[in-house]
């Protein structure tokens, strides 16, 4: 007897569909299991044998052959325990064959545990059209997929009977956990420089860098533009979600960017995915369609930074394993952010600097190169007064994300996101002619490098578009030009 | 050339001053019209640091403000710097050439002197037009300096130059000179310090200048200047004070200062704007 069960195994952040096919045959008692499994997979006879029994049901004394397919995927995990269990059974007669996909880990006594892949597979059910049955903790998360037929199930007699029909299901439980409440632009005060930049950012897609003083607020202001950025739409929800799926993170289809700040010490392969087993999205991968804050950016290992580049500039993570290449998206904003000197308060007016010139510059040389190429605004921010601290709060999140959202769409009908404008389409750009002029004498004056030349008409760009402009006029590059910020 | 005279010493436009001195030119070319009223020299080194040219700078502004002439000599490095600080208030200003007026010493110094023109000043000299520049007739154009100003500041200067030698000239002419004092290992402070050592007036600065000048000069009286675009409170403020400091509307006060920094008026850099 032959039945086959569907399941899934997450190759990067993509769910794919596993076939797990049982044979029941001959009469010596056997269990072999074939298909790329890993010692997590292998061990789930033991397991399935056991639930099994434990749920009053009895395990075929017979040759058994479980098949995981396509054999070239590696599997790996406790995740093919239900399926596995269900296909033996369905297999060996004792309930129906049905078309499934199902997920989660088994414990001996026949309880369903969630399974790190159970958005994966609601997605993989959802494109198949057939239920798919998961643990109650991993019900709710997987039922935030549109279109997911999600069944929760408790132990494993519970989804013997559900596909026999003998059981009534069970509604799923709505999420308790609250989402934390996203960090609101008015809490910044005074600032009227940074919050410029902030919109400016959010509006371009700009990646953004600021310097200094501690306690300058610069984790706070970056907290506040993944606030800023429009919601994602659900296919960037989606994969954002199974981003975190494949990391072993809850975080269920959300359309609120995501935000990360890992810190210095972050290993290569958490910050850009990887890992010793399957691939492991890295913290690029879990912002992205939101914003990365690298905070003290100079503390980063320089092999790290140099990492970074090619994700940011393609927009994606390819980790190249043995036979098989794994592609994550890594279409981040980043925020970096470092004092702007060893001691922390050059340029400050409330406490001296320390620190020689010499010193300065061998700090800020560090933080150079051409991954800071990638910052079109650079900005200082500086530490407010107790008064300051005390003045009426600013704008609100709310007030400054429409003109955001405006100005994002003038780029999505153009195309392109201003950040992502190469020369060719800058030298393109409408442009008035006194900003030609202005941008001309700049160039003479300022000294400006072929790339500080394409960074200002970019922002000066974003500038327009916030201005509802068709054409980048002079106040938009000279706008641009002041926030240039050399470092 | 258009808007050049020669004035003569019979001439009623002849400044009166420059008769005073032991010997005064015979005759003037002047480029523009020769402002009058209180003039201060402010003048230094070809080889001015940073600190020297912002300094200088801030002092021309801060004479010009005051309604003061500036006087200087259109010379790289603290000359030049303390005619664009004059011109940054709008104020008027005299350049004084060693060469002629139509020969552009230095020459990327000649839209400078052009500016200085069309701000009501005027670049004058005793020599014809036409005259090359030659080394020894710059210490005879520093009398004429000295001559036309009430009072010389010397903002950084090597033990041996130009600038001591109008300080001298000054001294000798009966002016007061005011000099900054500085590192006393640093080539460039040497000659000031070596002037405060000999008797001139130390200043501290801009205000400084102002208040000791006030003496000298009668108390400032500022020409109502023509809205000044921009009001940045001090050397080396950070963009979010300029901000501040105008009423807060970052992307009007970002505009202007880009526009300033594209035509070279202020230098931003890590956050900070310094004036060019």
């Amino acid at each position: 007897m032959f039945a086959e069960t569907t399941s899934v195994t997450m190759v990067g952040a993509e769910p794919r569909p596993v076939r797990v096919e049982a044979h029941v045959g001959g009469a010596k008692d056997v269990f072999k299991l074939s298909g790329l499994p890993d010692t997590a997979v292998r061990e789930a006879k033991e397991r399935v044998r056991a639930a099994v029994a434990s749920s009053s049901m009895s395990f075929p004394a017979r040759h058994i052959t479980v098949n995981l397919a396509p054999a070239d995927l590696p599997k790996g995990g406790a995740d093919y325990d239900l399926p596995i269990a269900l296909c033996v059974l369905g297999a060996a007669g004792t309930i129906p064959a049905r078309p499934i996909v199902a997920l989660g880990e088994l414990a001996l006594d026949g309880t369903v545990r969630a399974g790190r892949g159970s958005l994966g597979a609601a997605i993989v059910a959802s494109r198949m059209g057939v239920p798919c049955l998961v643990a109650d903790e991993a019900a709710a998360e997987a039922s935030s997929v549109a279109g997911a037929d999600v069944v929760p199930v408790r132990t494993l007699a519970e989804a013997a009977a559900l596909v026999a029909g003998q059981a009534r299901r069970r509604p799923v439980e709505a999420a308790s956990r609250q989402r934390p409440p996203v960090p609101d632009l008015a809490d910044v005060r005074g600032q009227p420089l940074a919050r410029r930049a902030l919109e400016v950012a959010a509006a371009g897609g700009h990646h953004l860098f600021l310097h200094g003083p501690p306690g300058s607020g610069k984790t706070m202001l970056a907290r506040r533009l993944a606030g800023l950025l429009p919601p994602l739409d659900d296919q960037q929800a989606l994969e954002t979600a199974c981003v975190w799926t494949a990391a072993g993170r809850g975080r269920g289809v959300d359309h609120t960017p995501p935000f990360r700040a890992p810190h210095h010490t972050a290993s290569l392969a958490a910050l850009i995915g990887g890992g010793t087993g399957a691939v492991v999205p890295g913290e690029i991968s879990l912002a992205t369609h939101g914003v990365l804050f690298l905070d003290e950016l100079g503390e980063f290992p320089a092999r790290s930074l140099d990492a970074l580049r090619q994700p940011l500039e393609e927009g994606q993570v390819v980790i190249a394993r043995r036979g098989l290449s794994v592609t994550l998206p890594a279409g981040v904003q980043l925020v970096a952010a470092t004092n702007p000197c060893p001691c922390g308060y050059a340029g400050d007016r409330i406490q001296a600097c320390r620190c020689s010139p010499a010193d300065v510059h061998r700090y800020r040389r560090r933080i150079s190169g051409p991954l800071f190429d990638r910052f079109d605004l650079r900005v200082a921010v500086r530490r407010l007064s107790a008064e300051e601290l005390q003045a009426p709060p600013g704008e609100t999140t709310a007030a400054v994300a429409p003109r955001v959202a405006a100005a994002r769409k003038r780029q999505a009908e153009r195309g392109t996101l201003n950040r992502d404008l190469t020369r060719a389409q800058l030298d393109a750009l409408p442009m008035d002619p006194a900003a030609g002029d202005l941008l001309e004498r700049a160039v003479d004056r300022v000294g400006l490098t072929g790339r500080g030349f394409d960074r200002i008409r970019r922002v000066a760009r974003t500038l327009a578009d916030l201005d509802e402009a068709e054409t980048v006029a002079e106040p938009h590059l000279s706008e641009a030009l002041a926030l240039r910020g050399s470092w | 050339m258009t808007g050049v005279e020669v004035i003569a010493r019979k001439d009623p436009s002849y400044p009166s001053v420059l008769e005073e001195i032991a010997d005064p030119p015979e005759r003037l070319w002047v480029r523009g019209t020769l402002p009058v009223g209180p003039a201060v020299a402010i003048v230094g080194t070809r080889r001015a640091t940073r600190y020297g040219l912002s300094l200088g700078r801030e002092m021309g502004r801060a004479v010009a403000r005051a309604g003061w002439v500036v006087v200087s000599g259109l010379a790289r490095g603290i000359d030049g710097a303390a005619h664009r600080g004059c011109i940054d208030a709008d104020g008027r200003g005299i350049a004084v050439l060693g060469c002629g007026i139509d020969v552009w010493y230095p020459p990327e110094h000649e839209a400078l002197g052009r500016q200085l023109v069309a701000a009501g000043g005027a670049v004058v000299s005793e020599y014809p037009p036409g005259t090359r520049p030659e080394p020894w007739r710059f210490p005879a154009r520093n009398r004429i300096i000295s001559a036309l100003a009430a009072a010389v500041v010397v903002v950084e200067a090597a033990a041996k130059g130009g600038a001591l030698i109008t300080a001298r000239l000054a001294a000798e002419q009966g002016r007061d000179v005011f000099a900054v004092p500085g590192d006393v290992h640093r080539d460039t402070s040497r000659g000031t310090n070596l002037l405060i050592r000999d008797g001139a007036v130390p200043v501290l600065g801009a205000d400084d200048l102002i208040e000791a000048l006030s003496l000298v000069l009668g108390p400032p009286r500022p020409v109502p200047s023509t809205s000044p675009p921009l009001e940045v409170p001090h050397e080396g403020a950070t963009l979010e004070e300029i901000v501040e400091a105008n009423g807060g509307d970052a992307a009007a006060v970002l505009q202007l200062l880009g526009r300033m920094e594209a035509e070279g008026s202020v230098r931003i850099e890590a956050g900070q704007v310094f004036f060019a």
